[in-house]
């Protein structure tokens, strides 16, 4: 995994307000979307985060020290 | 700053007081459950997904929810973390501790007997009502007892900010030297603010409505009681928002791993709401035919000024989380951010309830400005922007907050740390979604406060989308909501029934990067600003005051109790006026040496 299901679960959780006015953003540029369609768009832009995040990453990669620091908690 | 030198968690250190801020805290979570039940019963209502009450009784399921949400469940846990952060940033306990049960007693008094009188609207069997909704507008009128239940609650708080009050100067006698800690000096400037906000609130309650539900009085004028309800209405606002604030500045850096960024910075933020809180209530009442335009433009540009704090806010907030992101080892432009502790629902909660401030502060602005008002005013944008205040950056930092606080209060740890992670993200979630569908409804000119806002012939039409879609939209945001509250509950609920823990944190603020001793003594000088917020009050209210009694008349249009005139009027107001301005000076020591006299 690339992020901790934590980190996943805030990146999603901020997508979710730009999948909602997207369609108000494309229909600016005359892109007119149907329900159906924005919803199947904002699924498909989730799906991809997913398979980002889940993607087998090299090993070595430096995406978790920082994670080694107490919260504080 | 750090302040408990004895480490250890709040309940080793102050048990009798745990024993009250937790009383507090519960009680507040019983009106946020009260408050919710409510919320989703009328959005499924409105949406007409789902309906099981009459329309009629939507005023009474509206009234319960504003008052328990607005009222009840955010004054109860501000006086819960104030007391909290009073204690700990004195490092000494109240002074007594059957004086703060008093004040928690008269404040849960009072709620009942509001909350009876507003409950009893359901049933037609006890001839009690309040449908009047929070803002309690005449000519709506309620039974006495809910005005007499807001006057006691009221006075509960007063006695609380005493309380705070009589901590410091007790303190004060031990460290004569020493600046006030910033957290008692917040929970001080913030009461103050309280004391000036409520005798708006008094006055309409004590000399209209309540003689005028009791019958005494026939009628009341209604631009003058809406007027003084809005003198109160504007700063309760900061009144919720003000501890949320206080969780940013204090804790929220701690969380991140870092320090505050400035002291001083903090300390002016809280004098600049203590000033501007008040002289602004107007900007409410931009549609009230009997307030004048220029009035309504001074409010106005008032109201423009009070953006300032809550930038400062936003500033210092955000540069000590980035600090303690770097402190984490957190590199790069953005890069820091990934550094911070998502995983915590502590932090977690209360960045979430920042961002969402900050899209609520965007339509604020809106709401302020006079002429784009006109184009929302009294529509489903207004509770659209005050849930992202008040319904998150208050409530979702308290719900964050309580995942720290309860802790310490009980000695337990949290019952679950990954339910509270998804509580907070779902309520970011729910919020999104019912938030934004009320701003875009609004602007389709959708009213408010009504069980039926569809009308005969008339289709409200969406740019893009459709009213079907956004009143869905809504639903869903709701349905989100009631879940993110019911796993709230439950963790309080599963952390009360949790056995005691040894590992818990110690109770301690966060350190400062630029301490109090960097800024200017006159800062901690609360008479001075408090005579000025006062002089303020007086330069923005009393013309307008005035004129409305001229035109409206003291209780109404025709009915005149005593001859009221426009001369003995200013004269009346002038006298006033230099009594209260010299009220005020001497208050300090009068309350001071009243207090001694009486207690010790
Ligand atoms: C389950 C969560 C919630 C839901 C589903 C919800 C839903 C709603 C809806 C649909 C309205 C508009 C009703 C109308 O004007 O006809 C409303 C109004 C309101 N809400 Fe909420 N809300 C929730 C939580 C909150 C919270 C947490 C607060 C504050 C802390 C809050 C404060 C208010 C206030 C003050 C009003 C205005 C009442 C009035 O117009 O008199 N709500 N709510
Ligand atoms: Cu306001």
């Amino acid at each position: 995994m690339r992020v901790s299901k934590e980190a996943l679960l805030i990146i999603l959780a901020f997508i979710a307000p730009i999948i909602v006015e997207l369609r108000t953003v494309l229909a600016w540029a005359n892109i007119e979307l149907t329900v159906l369609e924005s919803v199947v768009l904002g699924l498909a832009i989730v799906a991809l985060v997913l398979v980002w995040a889940f993607f087998p990453e090299d090993e070595s990669s430096s995406e978790t020290p920082e994670r080694q620091l107490s919260n504080g908690d | 700053m750090t302040m408990s030198e004895s480490g250890g968690t709040y309940i080793d250190n102050f048990p009798a007081e745990a024993r009250v801020v937790r009383s507090a805290l519960y009680s507040s979570f019983l009106a946020l459950a009260l408050g919710g039940l409510f919320g989703i019963i009328q959005t499924l209502h409105r949406t007409d997904i789902y309906r099981f009450i009459e329309s009629d009784m939507y005023y009474t399921v509206l009234t319960a929810h504003g008052v328990f949400l607005v009222v009840t469940f955010t004054i109860f846990f501000l006086v819960g973390v104030f007391t909290w952060a009073v204690t700990t940033s004195l490092d000494r306990g109240v002074e007594d501790i059957r004086f703060t049960w008093l004040w928690y007693g008269l404040m849960t008094i009072g709620t009942v007997m509001a909350a009876a009188a507003i409950l009893a609207g359901f049933t037609d069997s006890i001839d009690m009502s309040a449908d009047v909704l929070f803002t309690f507008y005449a000519p709506l009128q309620a039974h006495w007892l809910f005005y007499l239940g807001l006057v006691v609650f009221v006075v509960g708080t007063w006695l609380a900010g005493a309380d705070w009050f009589r901590s410091w100067w007790a303190w004060k006698q031990e460290n004569p030297d020493e600046r006030i800690p910033l957290p008692t000096f917040m929970v001080l400037t913030t009461m103050l603010m309280w004391y000036i906000a409520t005798i708006g609130i008094a006055v309409s309650i004590l000399v209209f409505l309540l003689p005028w539900s009791l019958g005494i009085i026939d009628s009341v004028n209604p631009t003058l009681t809406r007027t003084l309800f809005w003198f109160w209405g504007h700063p309760v606002v900061y009144f919720w928002l003000l501890p949320a604030y206080m969780m940013w500045y204090v804790m929220l850096p701690k969380i991140s791993g870092g320090k505050l960024f400035s002291d001083p910075l903090a300390r002016v933020v809280f004098i600049l709401f203590l000033l501007l809180s008040t002289p602004v209530g107007i900007h409410h009442q931009y549609l009230d035919p009997g307030i004048a335009e220029g009035f309504k433009f001074i409010a106005m540009t008032n109201t423009m000024f009070l953006l300032l704090p809550s930038l400062l806010t936003a500033f210092t907030v955000v540069a000590s989380m980035e600090h303690g992101a770097r402190q984490r080892g957190g590199t790069g432009y953005f890069g820091w951010l990934k550094a911070l502790p998502w995983r915590d629902p502590v932090f977690a909660g209360m960045a979430l309830a920042g961002l969402m401030f900050a899209a609520g502060g965007f339509s604020g602005m809106i709401n302020a400005g006079m002429n784009i008002n006109y184009l929302v005013h009294n529509t489903l944008w207004v509770p659209g922007h005050f849930h992202l205040t008040v319904g998150t950056a208050s409530a979702l930092t308290f719900m964050a907050a309580t995942y720290w606080l309860l802790p310490q209060l009980t000695g337990k740890a949290l019952w679950n740390r990954s339910v509270a992670l998804v509580q907070v993200v779902l309520w970011f979630l729910g919020m999104t979604f019912m938030s934004n569908s009320m701003h875009r409804a609004g602007l389709l000119g959708i009213p408010r406060r009504t069980a039926e806002p569809q009308y005969q012939g008339f289709e409200f039409e969406a740019g893009v989308g459709s009213v079907a879609e956004l009143d869905f939209q809504l639903a869903l945001g709701g349905a989100l909501l009631a879940i993110s509250i019911v796993l709230f509950l439950a963790n309080v609920v599963g952390t009360a029934f949790n056995g005691r823990s040894d590992d818990l944190p110690a109770n301690e603020f966060a350190e400062t990067l630029s301490g109090p001793e960097d800024s200017p003594q006159v800062l901690d000088n609360l008479k001075l600003w408090t005579a000025i917020a006062v002089v303020l009050v007086i330069l923005a209210y009393s013309f307008p005051l005035m004129s409305i009694v001229d035109r409206g008349g003291l209780y109404g249009p025709d009915i005149s109790p005593f001859p009221v005139s426009i001369e003995t009027l200013s004269l009346l107001a002038f006298t006033l006026e230099q009594y209260t301005t010299a009220a005020i000076a001497t208050t300090g020591e009068f309350v001071q040496t009243t207090l001694t006299g009486v207690i010790r």
